[in-house]
Parts: C-alpha cells; structure tokens; sequence
C-alpha cells in the first residue's frame, strides 16, 4: 500500500472529521487525497501534528480528530505518546505513516527501517497500537474504539504530486470553520 | 487551604479573567504554586501537562483550532525547546496564546546553567515577532496577565507574561 493509498483511505473513513497532517510529504499527500476544509496542514513545527491532534481532541471531546504523521516526524516527539497514553483521549486516532524514511528530505532512512517498532513503544507509553500492512487492515482499524489509538501504517513511499495551499491563515480559518469554531470576523462584545 | 503567594493568586485571576479554561504546562518550580491554585481554586480551568515545551505549544494550538483559550507555562530554560513550534506554527498560522514563563537566570539565579537562556528570553521574543511583557510586581500579576490574554486572543497574536525571579521567589 502507497502512502497516497492509505491517506485515500483515512480520509474515507474521517468522513466529515478533522484530520491534522503532518508537513512534507504526509500533508502533500493529504491534499492529494481529498482536500478538504476539514484538514488542517501544517507547514511546519515537524513532530508536532500528533501534538495538535492532543490538543484538538481535548477541546472537542464529540468530535474524532485523526492525525496523520509520519515515523520520522512522530520520532520527533515521541514524549507525545506519553502524552496520548496519559489523557487517553478516546477521539483521538494517530495515523503513522511508516515508510521507514525521512522521504521529504530525500529518503534518508529511519530507526524503523533498522528494526525500531513504533507500535511496541506506542505500547509501552500505555497507547493501544495496531499495525495495518494492507489496505483492508488500514479500513479494520479506523473503526471507532474505546481509547486513544495509534495506527502504524506500513507503506511505501509515492512521490506526492501536488501541494496544499501555503496560506498559514487561510488554512487555520477554513478549518476552524468547517469544524465549527470559525474565529470572528467582526469585533464582539465591549 | 495552603495560602498562596500573591503574585500566583494574580496570575490565576488574570488568566481566567481572559477566558483561559484550559492551562498547558511543563512543571516549574514557582508555577507550582499557580498550578496548585488553579486546582483549587478554579474547578473548570483544565490542566495538561506536556512532556516537553515544543509538544505543549502544539497542544495549545490544537485546543485553540477546537474553541479554546488556551494558556502556556513554561520555564524560561524551555523556550530553547519551544521555538520551532512558536516560530513555524503558532506565529505564521496565526495562533493566538497566552504564554506565562516563569523565569531562570535572572536576578538572585544561583545556578550558571540557567544564565544564558535567560538573560536572552526577551531578545529572543522580539527577534521572532512575539510581544512580551514583565510582571513587575506581585501585585501587578493579576492585570498583566489579564490584559496580555485579552490583547492575545483579541488580536490573535500569541503573547508572553514573564515573571522575574524576584516577584516569583517574593
């Protein structure tokens, strides 16, 4: 499963849900997927989407928040595991996806291409983990579940063909409207 | 009840006095003090605590794309951990956030590991765009803070309080 693939099919099964990406290649890809005002593509802050994705589901508790990052950028952070592990925000899913590289930088590979298991740490840090190898495991583990997920998605990397769009701004509006929070645009109050 | 230094009863007021409900932090040594009187004293104000700086932007960032208010308490020490987070995520995107950090390496420091970040905190803000503003007093805690929160998330640009080591350790 290419990692276009298995984005396609996080974003079918969000349906009208947030999804948070993680910049570089998982935001391009989530783009490419299905743009959408319910995405949130980050630009920068590498290691910090599942971060986000934390603070997301805290403040919507009704509401599913996916993430998807990356193993080279979810290794940046990897305290935020800790973190889901702790709160166990039962909204939260945190897609990884595991294509062994720091693709975006030019493939360099990382510790998971030497045998760093992902899903064994998410575990450790109380997290439950499942790993998807292929597309009907990927579509098994979006369902619905009773505590904070991760889902380590084995995938091959599939150079991304087109980028989301660079505004900062215009990103942040766009989502917090679709998700109904949109920030006034006039003064209110005194 | 434990009675509270007066300048973290006044940085609890002045944060709620601006909506924040939701506190996220890295423990420090006098912020305890503020932590322990918002879980007395404020039952609806929820904290998180964050494992590293950088992670507790991004929760903030997160919370404030769902409603939220949200505040930030750090140590000085971590802002060095925090900067990619404020400078590529928090700042472009428009993030607005009240930061509170609790200052190292300022007058009556005892420890040289901490003089540097320090003495560069605010030299730092302004370099990245942030506004920033010292809370002089124990008794000006409360307003600072107030005021700071409300031009924060009024103007949607993030904002730090600091607080020397002679209010916190007063």
């Amino acid at each position: 499963m290419s990692r276009l693939e298995a984005t396609r099919i996080v974003v079918e099964g969000a349906g009208d849900a947030p999804i948070v990406a993680s910049l570089g290649h998982p935001a391009y890809d989530l783009f490419a997927a299905g743009d959408r005002p319910q995405n949130f593509y980050t630009w920068g802050s590498m290691g910090v989407a599942s971060s986000i994705g934390v603070g997301l589901a805290l403040a919507k508790p009704e509401t599913r928040v996916f993430v998807v990052d990356g193993d080279g950028s979810l290794l940046m952070n990897l305290g935020s595991l800790a973190t889901i592990g702790l709160l166990q925000p039962a909204n939260l899913v945190l897609v990884v996806m595991d294509n062994e590289a720091y693709a975006t930088t030019g493939g360099q590979a990382t510790p998971t291409a030497h045998g760093a298991d992902l899903a064994a740490a998410a575990r450790a840090l109380r997290v439950d983990a499942v790993v998807a190898a292929t597309d009907d495991e990927l579509r098994r583990s979006l369902a619905r579940a009773e505590r904070a997920r991760v889902i380590l998605a084995k995938v091959t990397e599939s150079a991304p063909s087109a980028k989301p769009p660079l505004d900062c701004v215009f990103i942040k509006h766009r989502f917090m409207t679709a998700i109904g929070n949109p920030e006034p645009a006039t003064r209110t109050g005194s | 009840m434990a009675s509270r230094p007066a300048w973290a009863v006044g940085v609890c007021a002045g944060l709620y006095a601006a909506g924040s409900r939701d506190v996220v932090y890295v423990p420090d040594n006098p912020l305890s003090h503020v932590l322990a009187e918002l879980g007395e004293q404020y039952g609806d104000v929820r904290l998180v605590l964050a494992t590293r700086e950088e992670e507790a932007f991004g929760i903030a960032a997160g919370l404030y794309l769902g409603g939220r208010r949200p505040t930030v308490m750090l140590q000085s020490s971590g802002l060095g951990n925090s900067l990619n987070a404020i400078t590529s995520l928090v700042l472009p995107y428009q993030i607005p956030m009240l930061v509170v950090v609790s200052m190292r390496g300022d007058a009556g420091e005892w420890n040289a590991a901490q003089v540097p970040m320090g003495r560069a905190v605010r030299s730092i803000f302004d370099a990245i765009g942030m506004p920033h503003t010292t809370v002089d007093s124990a008794a000006a805690a409360n307003d600072v803070v107030h005021v700071t929160g409300t031009t924060a998330f009024g103007t949607r640009t993030a904002a730090a309080c600091l607080l020397p080591r002679r209010v916190t350790t007063s």
